[in-house]
């Protein structure tokens, strides 16, 4: 079937996400909460794109093709959405996120500087128990893709989501630390993480020493 | 995302022989961070704690830096040129006095293709000798031998991807989540899909709770499963007739011994439910699609090589091979042991296992090198300690492997390097090995080196420098072409790609392979000269005389040792997640915090019997040997048995193995061991006590 993007049309099969088909013509949407080791989620809304005759933006990485959908990937409105979603996540953290990581690049591609929004931000608290990887809760954005990375690639299902609203975050096991769970400290988690809430801690200790 | 570090470099896992790509990343002259490459064909953006983390040891305070000279009781720090003067001198000295079959060489299954083969031209040309062998020797080479005279070719008849394709797959003798964890969860991710697993081990293994039926043999009677599974096959008329008519020969001899076979029979032997063997048959034979994985747990028996053959014959039987999803997957343990064997770092053979008798590949090989080679088979590992002992060979060049404390018959291996006259140990530590060195070369690491691994898919896969090596120490091919040339040998290349040309000049199996082509995506032997690589074998016909895939008629034998009243369990050993083999490199790394110890593990019965509690250090004694470790109670391994591991040298578990070894490959057989536990009594014997509480 056939779909056009921006003025493009791309021959693709029934199985291709709109997000597949837009990469596929080399254009992108940012994303967060994606990843192409795991199932799309759909969580984080930063990937939203216009279609004609939608009452809204969709979410592309959720979405399958359908015959004659045309997609429109600087869509106003889904623009205007991004940027605000993204604008939300940044006012939750205590400190911007460093500028490598997933959420600091979405963030610098959209423009979305310092949030306009005060209010409460992520208490810090930080584990280094396990001898390779930290968790920094305060930069969880509760995109899922470690939780993801733990059940869908490794199968250890040591990662569990917690809490609800401003309090969701991730936690090992009964949140007694990686050693204290069924990891299997494979980092698959740390090496999907877009903000560096889970992060190796030799980086940590990298940045520590410019 | 990679702007922080000082390098980013593509290269291929040194651990396990799933070859993950990754990513490199280093800062200040030292690896920080090891990514997952996402494009790596075998690991398609995975990686394991190994690959990942276990990298600090390429910076470890005691790494060589220097070369080494034995002085006395110890060794000084010598200069490069004086220590290859030495090497070659002693080395000249030794072939003049005593020949050249006086020496002998180990290549590396942990080095790279080019390495491997650097080391085979140096022993058989600039030395004149096919004393050389690798470690695949004591791993895999029954796989090897019985893939040969099977199918025709010595490697995987499929990739990792059959996984995903198959609706059902039976792994024996493996331990995929903790030996080989991407692949590990890999399979795992696959039966929560719906794969139907059937596991095989004497060890109720993390797999086995994913599979959908677990057979535990007593060990030692792989061979009568694989029998026992044939004559299900065919009693239940899951024979796949006409791709036996067309493409195999001697099923008649086979059909008439596995008749002997019934479920009945075969429970008495192996003591696995006559109805689970009819069950797991049914489930391997009727899938459309099935594959079989298996690990050392065949192969380390003494009819290891046996038992990859009736593997085999199930697979021709039911015509589950040369199909993607139909593949039989021999999980290898070492990053690059398919390599080194296919690179002829192996007594008999030259690159892909052409025999060192066979006139024109001989000439070939004369031709290029310049040289006249020797038609006669050299020593395999455990008849060149021998031969030390007997005082046949007088000097042996070691390259990256421990056999002091891996081999099997640690005192005999220990006697045989006492008694050379001169030992060249080349590595990145001190190890057991070296304290009977006369010489310590420093080596490098695989994140500091390039070439090639081949991975257990037969892929190979491209290995670059992250880092230098450390001091004064280089890398092993740039020490082998010098040592060479001392001896008057000029290899005449630069790099490894130059090495990897000639392998191709020389080798029709991988005519096409270049560095260049092999590229990101790797490449899996046999390689047409236009670069087409074979993913998948066997698809039309087999690598042997008439294309027809050969069956054995091998029926069960009793292995090397048995249970008695003496010594009444029976010892299995094996890996864990954490570490890698001798823990050479895994135990100067963090791994060492998740994992500091090892452990014996053992069914509660038996404990109860022996007055052993969990944590409780025990002695363990066979007939060579004695060690001691703590006890693990757990139901995960039946009655009768036990097992450990071998990463910790203060544990040293290969005291305990004796010198029984496959009967075609001389492969030792670590997994059939008859042993004594009991606990260490903390007071005296005779001393009146009770049984423990928490036993009662």
């Amino acid at each position: 079937m056939q779909v056009t993007i921006d003025g493009n049309s791309v021959e693709v099969s029934s199985e291709t996400t709109v997000l597949e088909a837009i990469r596929s013509l080399g254009g992108d949407v940012p994303t967060l909460c994606f990843d192409q080791r795991q199932a799309p989620f759909g969580a984080c809304r930063v990937c939203l794109v216009g279609v004609e005759g939608a009452p809204g933006p969709i979410p592309a990485c959720t979405t399958p093709c359908r015959d004659g959908m045309t997609i429109d990937t600087g869509d106003a409105t889904a623009r205007r959405v991004v940027k605000a979603v993204v604008e939300l996540v940044l006012s939750e953290l205590p400190d911007p996120p460093a500028e490598h990581t997933e959420l600091a690049v979405v963030a610098r591609g959209l423009g979305v500087g310092e949030p306009r929004w005060t209010g409460r931000r992520h208490e810090v608290r930080h584990d280094q128990r396990h001898p390779y990887l930290a968790f920094q809760h305060e930069l969880c954005i509760s995109c899922g893709r470690c939780v993801r990375a733990c059940d869908e690639v490794q199968g250890a299902f040591a990662l569990t989501a917690t809490g609800r609203g401003f309090d969701a975050n991730v936690a090992a096991g009964l949140d007694a630390g990686f050693r204290n769970s069924t990891c299997v400290s494979c980092g698959a988690c740390a090496d999907t993480c877009p903000t560096d809430a889970i992060i190796e801690i030799t980086l940590l200790q990298m940045s520590d020493v410019p | 995302m990679s702007e922080r570090f000082d390098s980013n470099v593509t290269t291929t896992c040194g651990y396990c022989g799933v070859g993950c790509r990754l990513e490199a990343h280093a800062h200040g002259g030292r690896v920080v961070s090891i990514s997952p490459a996402l494009d790596g064909p075998a690991n398609e953006g995975h990686t394991c704690l190994k690959g990942r983390f276990a990298h600090q040891f390429s910076r470890s305070r005691d790494r060589l830096t220097a070369p080494l000279i034995r002085d006395g009781g110890g060794f000084r720090e010598a200069s490069w040129e004086d220590t290859i003067d030495l090497i070659a001198g002693e080395l000249s000295r030794i072939k003049a006095e005593h020949g050249a079959d006086a020496i002998a060489g180990l290549a590396s299954s942990r080095a790279t293709n080019e390495d491997c083969y650097a080391m085979s031209r140096l022993m058989r040309a600039a030395i004149g000798t096919n004393n050389l062998d690798n470690c695949s020797r004591v791993c895999h080479s029954p796989t090897s031998f019985a893939l040969r005279k099977a199918f025709g070719l010595s490697g995987a008849t499929g990739s990792f991807t059959d996984i995903d394709a198959a609706g059902a797959a039976i792994i024996i003798g493996a331990n995929p989540t903790e030996g080989h964890p991407v692949v590990g969860a890999r399979i795992k991710q696959a039966t929560m899909r719906g794969l139907k697993l059937v596991t095989i081990d004497p060890r109720r293994i993390e797999l086995s709770d994913y599979g959908v039926l677990h057979l535990s043999p007593r060990p030692g009677t792989n061979a009568a499963v694989m029998l026992g599974l044939a004559h299900v096959v065919a009693r239940d008329g899951l024979l796949d007739r006409d791709f036996v008519d067309r493409r195999t020969d001697g099923y008649d001899e086979v059909e008439a011994l596995i008749a002997l076979y019934t479920p009945e029979h075969t429970e008495e032997i192996t003591s696995i439910p006559g109805a689970d063997i009819e069950a797991a048959a049914h489930i391997y034979a009727e899938a459309q699609e099935a594959s079989i994985l298996w690990g050392l747990g065949v192969t380390e028996h003494k009819y290891g090589s046996e038992v990859v053959r009736l593997i085999c014959n199930l697979a021709l039987m039911t015509g589950k091979v040369g199909r993607p999803g139909s593949a039989l997957l021999p999980l290898r343990g070492q990053n690059n042991v398919q390599g080194s064997s296919d690179m002829g770092a192996l007594p008999d053979t030259y690159t892909a296992y052409r025999a060192v008798s066979d006139e024109e590949v001989a000439r070939s090989f004369e031709q290029c090198w310049g040289v006249p080679l020797s038609r006669q088979k050299g020593f395999t590992i455990p008849q060149m300690f021998n031969a030390a002992v007997d005082g046949r060979l007088k000097a042996m060049y070691i390259f990256g492997e421990d056999v002091a404390q891996t081999d099997p018959n640690t005192a005999h291996v220990i006697a045989a390097l006492d008694s050379l006259e001169f030992l060249v140990c080349q590595d990145i530590f001190e190890t057991e090995t070296t304290k009977y060195a006369d010489v310590i070369l420093p080596a490098s690491a695989f994140l500091e080196k390039s070439g090639t691994f081949t991975n257990a898919e037969r892929r190979m896969q491209l290995v670059a420098p992250a880092i230098d090596p450390p001091g004064e120490a280089r890398t092993d091919f740039e020490i082998i072409l010098t040592v060479s040339r001392a001896l008057g040998h000029d290899m005449g290349w630069r790099t490894p790609a130059d090495a990897m040309d000639e392998i191709a000049a020389l080798t029709p199996q991988y005519a096409g392979v270049s560095h260049e082509r092999i590229g990101r995506r790797g490449l899996q032997w046999p390689v047409a000269a236009d670069g087409t690589d074979s993913p998948t074998l066997y698809q039309e016909s087999f690598e042997l005389p008439g294309g027809r895939g050969q069956f054995a008629p091998l029926p069960y034998k009793e292995p090397g040792d048995a249970a008695d009243d003496e010594f009444p369990l029976i010892l299995v050993t094996g890996r864990r997640l954490q570490h890698y083999n001798a823990g050479t490199m895994t135990r100067r790394t963090g791994n060492l915090e998740l994992l500091d110890r090892d452990w014996l593990e053992i069914h509660p019965d038996d404990a109860a019997r022996l007055w052993i509690s969990d944590g409780r250090r025990v002695s363990v004694r066979s007939r060579v040997g004695r060690i001691e470790t703590e006890a693990r109670v757990t139901e995960r391994i039946d009655p009768g048995h036990v097992f450990t591991a071998f990463h910790f040298p203060e544990v040293r578990t290969n005291l305990l193995i004796g010198s029984s070894a496959d009967v075609n490959t001389s492969c030792p057989e670590y997994k059939v061991v008859a042993v004594d536990v009991r606990p260490v009594a903390e007071q005296p014997a005779y001393t009146p006590a009770l049984a423990e509480p928490a036993l009662s």
